[in-house]
């Protein structure tokens, strides 16, 4: 599995920061919410004064699709599998699937509410760590 | 309209200045007499507010570039009618244009390089979410989780689309297909086969939007904006209970009846955006065609298509017909309004229903239009 490469801005920098220590950062509020990474007023209350926290890292399947693509052309498509996850503190985030993507589709593991891990990913070691989902039980 | 598709070398503002012209002549008024112009931008952009040098118009009452993605043309006429019903312009023109298409090159030279996005937006990217496509999987995905739609109903939709492309001469694609070449055609992002998905068009489509009063003196026929609505719901790739299930048309539709004074057993023809197929059958669920969770059996009852009960989009939509975001289905719904379908006219076309979707289900434009001032 691959993830492309990404570079932080501004807004980013500190999630960037976490991520490359193996943390996903999301933001809380006052009264205890959290919102998406990117958000900058709680999702739930309109609180603009978040502050960035971890993610515990569990999480549940919302939907998925997969795509396919050669690594290089003229080779053979390999399968890719996007997820849409609920993290446990309630954000979703979009990404895509770590492990085999062969494996988890062809044992049926997918389905709405099967259980995820959240993992990290780098296009190469110039690059961020992407968040990635493995299903729970796989090997990263 | 200009000549849609495979139309090569020129540039969408090119498109743009001809449509907006070829509207003026086909309302059989002098370009000169519009006074007001809305400006509406695809894929490559190139159109802007300047589009108004290029057209040589003089002293413009009403001026802007408007941008709500997929829902821009139903945005640019209810902005129109709001303008020239409080009489601050009289003659308003609203363009769309694009030119994507290039000969000798294949798409996946043009999206199929990797390189480094930077922030959130980049990080999408990264994590291999690019484009709409898989981003419309992802939300016809879980409502066939949900209601159990299934990939052979979203195949009626593609099948019945082309069967009315075969009736229009400016459709791209008017070979007939059948559920069989939708299930055989190749992944683009599954649960979306090749034919699941809009095709891409070169070209420009302009109308204008003026006071009952002044149209009856034009040339042709005028179509009656009746009601117009719009809904975003805010919660792009936010936690939504209702993504992919529930779109702004749940509201945005029965709003823009409401102001027409109209229910939705009153409305003859229905032009649905259709970026995809899934769109379609969500739309028909939201604005009440079938009760929520049955747009899959409803596709696949028989009743889409020639001769069926349920006219939906006519002119075979942007799977079919051609790519021209909102004007796609407002174009063909003006053609049914002023009974110019030829081969595929509806015989009862009072009431039509259009729709504008944009972004991942997070913008949504409703126009009613009738062929009679005040509804039959």
């Amino acid at each position: 599995m691959s993830v492309g490469p990404v570079e932080r801005d501004a807004a980013t920098a500190e999630f960037f920061d976490a991520a490359a220590a193996g943390v996903f950062l999301l933001r809380r509020c006052a009264g205890g919410h959290y919102s998406e990474p990117p958000a900058a007023r709680c999702t739930t209350c309109g609180d603009a004064d978040l502050h960035w926290a971890p993610a515990a890292g569990g999480a549940s399947l919302v939907s998925w699709a997969v795509t396919w693509t050669a690594a290089e052309p003229g080779a053979e498509a390999g399968a890719t599998v996007l997820v849409i996850a609920e993290l446990d503190e309630g954000p979703w985030w979009w990404s895509r699937l770590a492990g085999s993507d062969t494996v988890a589709l062809s044992t049926g593991a997918l389905s709405v509410g099967a259980r995820l891990v959240l993992s990290f990913a780098r296009a190469d070691g110039e690059h961020e760590a992407v968040p990635v989902f493995r299903l729970a039980g796989q090997p990263a | 309209m200009t000549r849609l598709g495979k139309v090569y070398g020129r540039t969408p503002a090119q498109f743009a200045a001809e449509a907006v012209a070829l509207a003026a002549a086909d309302a059989g008024i002098e370009l000169a007499a519009v006074d007001g112009l809305l400006t509406s931008s695809g894929m490559t952009g190139g159109i802007s507010i300047d589009l108004q040098r290029d057209l040589r118009l003089a002293d413009l009452k009403l001026l802007s570039h408007v941008q709500a993605y997929g829902s821009t043309a139903g945005s640019m006429v209810a902005i129109a009618a709001m303008a020239v019903q409080s009489g601050m312009a009289d003659v308003v023109a609203c363009v769309f244009a694009d030119s994507p298409l290039q000969p000798e090159r294949r798409s996946s030279a043009v999206y199929g390089t990797r390189r480094a996005g930077a922030g959130w937006w980049g990080l999408l990217g990264a994590s291999g979410i690019v484009g709409a496509n898989p981003m419309y999987a992802l939300a016809a995905r879980r409502h066939m989780e949900r209601f159990g739609t299934t990939s052979e109903q979203f195949g009626h939709i593609a099948v019945a689309q082309r069967a009315w492309a075969a009736l229009n001469p400016a459709a791209q694609l008017r070979e007939p297909i059948t559920l069989a070449d939708h299930q055989a055609s190749r992944w683009i992002a599954e649960p979306f086969h090749l034919l699941d998905c809009c095709l891409v068009s070169n070209g420009g489509i302009a109308v204008l939007v003026t006071t009952a009063e002044r149209a009856r003196h034009m040339a042709r026929p005028p179509v009656h904006v009746l009601g117009w609505a719009q809904s975003h719901p805010g919660r792009y790739l936010r936690s939504n209970p209702d993504f992919g299930l529930v779109s702004g048309a749940a509201t945005a539709g029965p709003a823009a009846l409401a102001m027409a004074g109209l229910r939705i057993a009153d409305v003859d023809v229905a032009e649905l955006y259709d970026c995809y197929t899934f769109t379609v059958l969500l739309t028909l669920e939201d604005y009440g065609f079938c009760a929520k969770g049955e747009g899959g059996p409803l596709a696949a009852s028989g009743v889409l298509g020639p001769g069926g009960k349920l006219l939906v989009n006519t002119g075979g939509g942007q799977l079919s017909g051609y790519y021209m975001w909102g004007m796609t289905p407002l174009s063909e719904a003006v053609i049914q309004a002023r009974g110019d379908g030829g081969a595929r006219q509806a015989e009862r076309h009072d009431v039509i229903l259009v729709s504008g979707n944009g972004g991942v289900l997070d913008h949504h434009a409703t126009l009613v239009l009738g062929s009679q001032q005040a509804a039959a």
